[in-house]
């Protein structure tokens, strides 16, 4: 998550999706076009359809926990190994796109990118890319906790199959998306045909573009809710206490963390001329000043969170009670 | 190391260096005492005087090394497969593991050959394959004990000791929660000491199964080597060499020993010489030492090149030492009493 190191750190897309939502087609697309960049591609061994790529690696989604004291800090071990040996050839690729099974939880893929002192040097994460199949999306969504999870972290949709679907299911299934991750971009597509550079150098991740994209729905609609994931955001316009904010924040994720999947923050500190970043996976955090307050910003600081049970007025007062008095 | 100048690097009296382009993985002396530099894009260098020998062993990438049976080296690649290649350049392919990325060769002078794929651990004699050893997930790293009657993995939650004559294979099974890496036997064979994800060590005595917790290293641990009789465990994962002592009931409420440190510069390698009480480091600016560890002696061997130190080893007759960094600078040095 470092920043000064962005030029020499290798983007990895991981892409998620539920079986048969066409992530294969995705991928295999990708790799296809004539884009003159070159990716290593570690796929799940039980993947649906095969890889034409020169540089396939096999992985077995070994998720371990590890020893910090974080019971939902888990990371993918297999993933380490591999970024590791792919690492001493640097040069071969451009790109990593991990592929996950279709019931993977996104959480340890992503933490793997935070946790991990050699994956951190060598590589940053690009986004999180979920393809879902606009059909049988609200079927996965009611009995799957691994399709919500999906959804939650992704930064980019690919919402596909939208040829099987009428106009009004179209639309029921990005307000479904939406009511869990609002925050999210979503492309509509038919066998996965999106742009490339809509998957692709999205840099999602840095700091410095965190809550770039102000979501295209009503903020405060209370619509019902269709699964236990959703998301809230507040904003408040008085200076922040950096040292309030630390202290709920550092609280919150520790005892709220397994919750909280995805959690991002722009703050205006008291007394200070600079914007602060802030972002986190489950406990794990990361933040960092993105640079002066620019002329006639309305200096309003915001948090998003997406989770599960999120406790909306509790969370709020949280928040607003972290603004400098007065 | 700052003020020291080039001269003072045993490199520029006694030794070769040169930019080979690639990631070093392995330094490897083989029972015989010749060196090979294995690299990353899946060839070996030997640094035979005057030209060094290029010799393409791997199709793909070389992930793992090691010296072979009797003389020669053993490499495993991302091509899956393990190969040997001879004193002479030529190469054998020994086991094809289809496209599996061989992460761990080991070879014993018994006649013993060991390469990790996965979760399993494939055992092979002269003749070819003898066991294939499973475990519950990837294997991080494994080692031989000296007399090569045991075979131990590294892996998630603990390590296997496998029997490797046994009738019927049944491990026994390390337990401490977490990923473990690399792993090493101690010269008498009486523990077992793992490098994990934390910035920390684990350590079993066999004997009664008494648990070590080594920690307080600022970065992961990569390399660990014993001296040659087991007295100490050198280790790199911190600004010094961090030595932890196996005797008088150590390393269990022990302090370690730390030698060469101060310049802020992590060690990234360490290898033990073969017969004294002395541990060369390498650095992650590609500085590489050796220091006496009852004096605390330090000689410098070769001064920083912006990479960090990849592969160390010592020769067995403990008269060379090679070393290669990540952006493929290799060196030897010959330590030999000259007359």
């Amino acid at each position: 998550m470092s920043e000064t190191k962005t030029e020499t750190q290798i983007p990895v897309t991981v892409l998620t999706g539920y079986l048969g939502a066409g992530k294969t087609t995705l991928l295999n697309r990708i790799l296809s076009e004539n884009h003159g960049r070159k990716f290593a591609v570690v796929i799940n061994e039980f993947g649906e359809l095969g890889v034409d790529n020169d540089l396939v690696v096999d992985a077995d989604e070994e998720v371990f926990e590890m020893n910090n004291g974080c019971i939902c800090c888990t990371v993918r071990g297999d993933l380490i190994r591999i970024i590791g040996g792919l690492m001493k050839r640097k040069g071969r690729f451009d790109g990593i796109i991990v592929e996950t099974t279709g019931l993977a939880d996104p959480a340890p893929v992503a933490q793997t990118f935070f946790v991990d002192e050699d994956v951190k040097r060598a590589t940053k994460l690009d986004a999180i890319v979920t393809v879902v199949d606009a059909k049988h999306l609200p079927a996965r969504l009611k009995d799957s906790p691994e399709a919500q999870e999906q959804i939650a972290f992704a930064d980019i949709i690919v919402l596909n199959k939208m040829d099987l679907v009428t106009p009004e299911e179209g639309d029921e299934v990005e307000r479904l998306i939406k009511a869990i991750n609002p925050y999210a971009e979503i492309r509509r597509s038919t066998k996965s045909d999106v742009p490339l550079e809509s998957v692709i150098g999205r840099d999602a991740f840095n700091l410095a573009r965190i809550l770039e994209r102000e979501p295209d729905f009503l903020e405060h609609d209370d619509h019902e809710h269709d699964s236990e994931v959703n998301s809230v955001s507040f904003e408040v316009s008085k200076p922040i206490d950096a040292e309030k904010f630390n202290a709920w924040i550092s609280q919150l994720l520790q005892t709220k963390g397994q919750d909280l999947l995805r959690t991002k923050g722009i703050l205006y500190y008291a007394g200070d001329n600079r914007r602060f970043a802030f972002q986190a996976v489950h406990m794990i955090a990361d933040g960092d000043y993105i640079g002066e307050v620019k002329e006639g910003d309305p200096r309003k600081s915001k948090i998003v969170f997406i989770g599960r049970d999120l406790n909306r007025p509790q969370l709020r007062r949280g928040f607003e009670a972290c603004q400098v008095e007065g | 190391m700052a003020e020291v100048s080039e001269d003072a690097f045993l490199l520029a009296s006694r030794g070769v260096a040169r930019d080979l382009g690639a990631w070093v993985v392995g330094a490897v002396f083989d029972a015989a005492n010749r060196a090979a530099f294995v690299l990353a894009d899946g060839t070996l260098r030997l640094p035979d005087a005057g030209e060094w020998r290029a010799i393409t062993a791997h199709e793909g990438g070389i992930l793992s090394a090691a010296a072979d049976i009797k003389d020669g080296w053993l490499t495993g690649g991302d091509d899956g497969l393990l190969m040997r290649t001879a004193p002479d350049g030529s190469t054998t392919r020994i086991a094809d593991y289809k496209g599996k990325w061989v992460d761990h060769v080991a070879a014993h002078e018994t006649g013993l050959r060991a390469a990790a794929v996965g979760k399993t651990v494939h055992l092979l004699g002269p003749a070819g394959p003898l066991k294939a050893l499973a475990h519950p997930s990837s294997v991080g790293g494994i080692a031989f004990d000296t007399k090569g009657k045991r075979i131990a993995a590294s892996h998630y939650n603990g390590a296997s000791l496998w029997f490797v004559g046994a009738k019927e294979d049944k491990p026994r099974v390390l337990e401490w929660k977490g990923s473990h890496h690399a792993i090493a036997f101690s010269p008498d064979g009486t523990h077992v000491v793992t490098a994990m994800q934390e910035p920390a060590l684990h350590g079993w005595r066999l004997t009664d199964g008494q648990h070590m917790r080594m920690s307080g290293y600022p970065t992961k641990t990569r390399s660990i080597a014993f001296t040659s009789k087991g007295r100490w465990l050198a280790t790199s994962g911190a600004e010094s060499i961090v030595l932890w002592p196996f005797f008088g009931g150590g390393p269990m409420g022990k302090a370690p020993t730390e030698l060469a440190g101060g310049d802020e510069v992590m060690v990234t390698a360490v290898a033990c010489h073969p017969q004294h009480e002395v541990v060369a480091a390498g650095f992650g600016d590609g500085l590489v030492l050796m220091a006496e560890i009852a004096s605390g002696k330090v000689v410098p061997v070769a001064p920083p090149s912006g990479s960090p130190v990849s592969a160390l080893a010592w020769s067995p007759n403990g008269a060379g030492l090679a070393f290669g960094t990540e952006a493929g600078r290799a060196g030897i040095v010959d330590l030999s009493r000259r007359s």
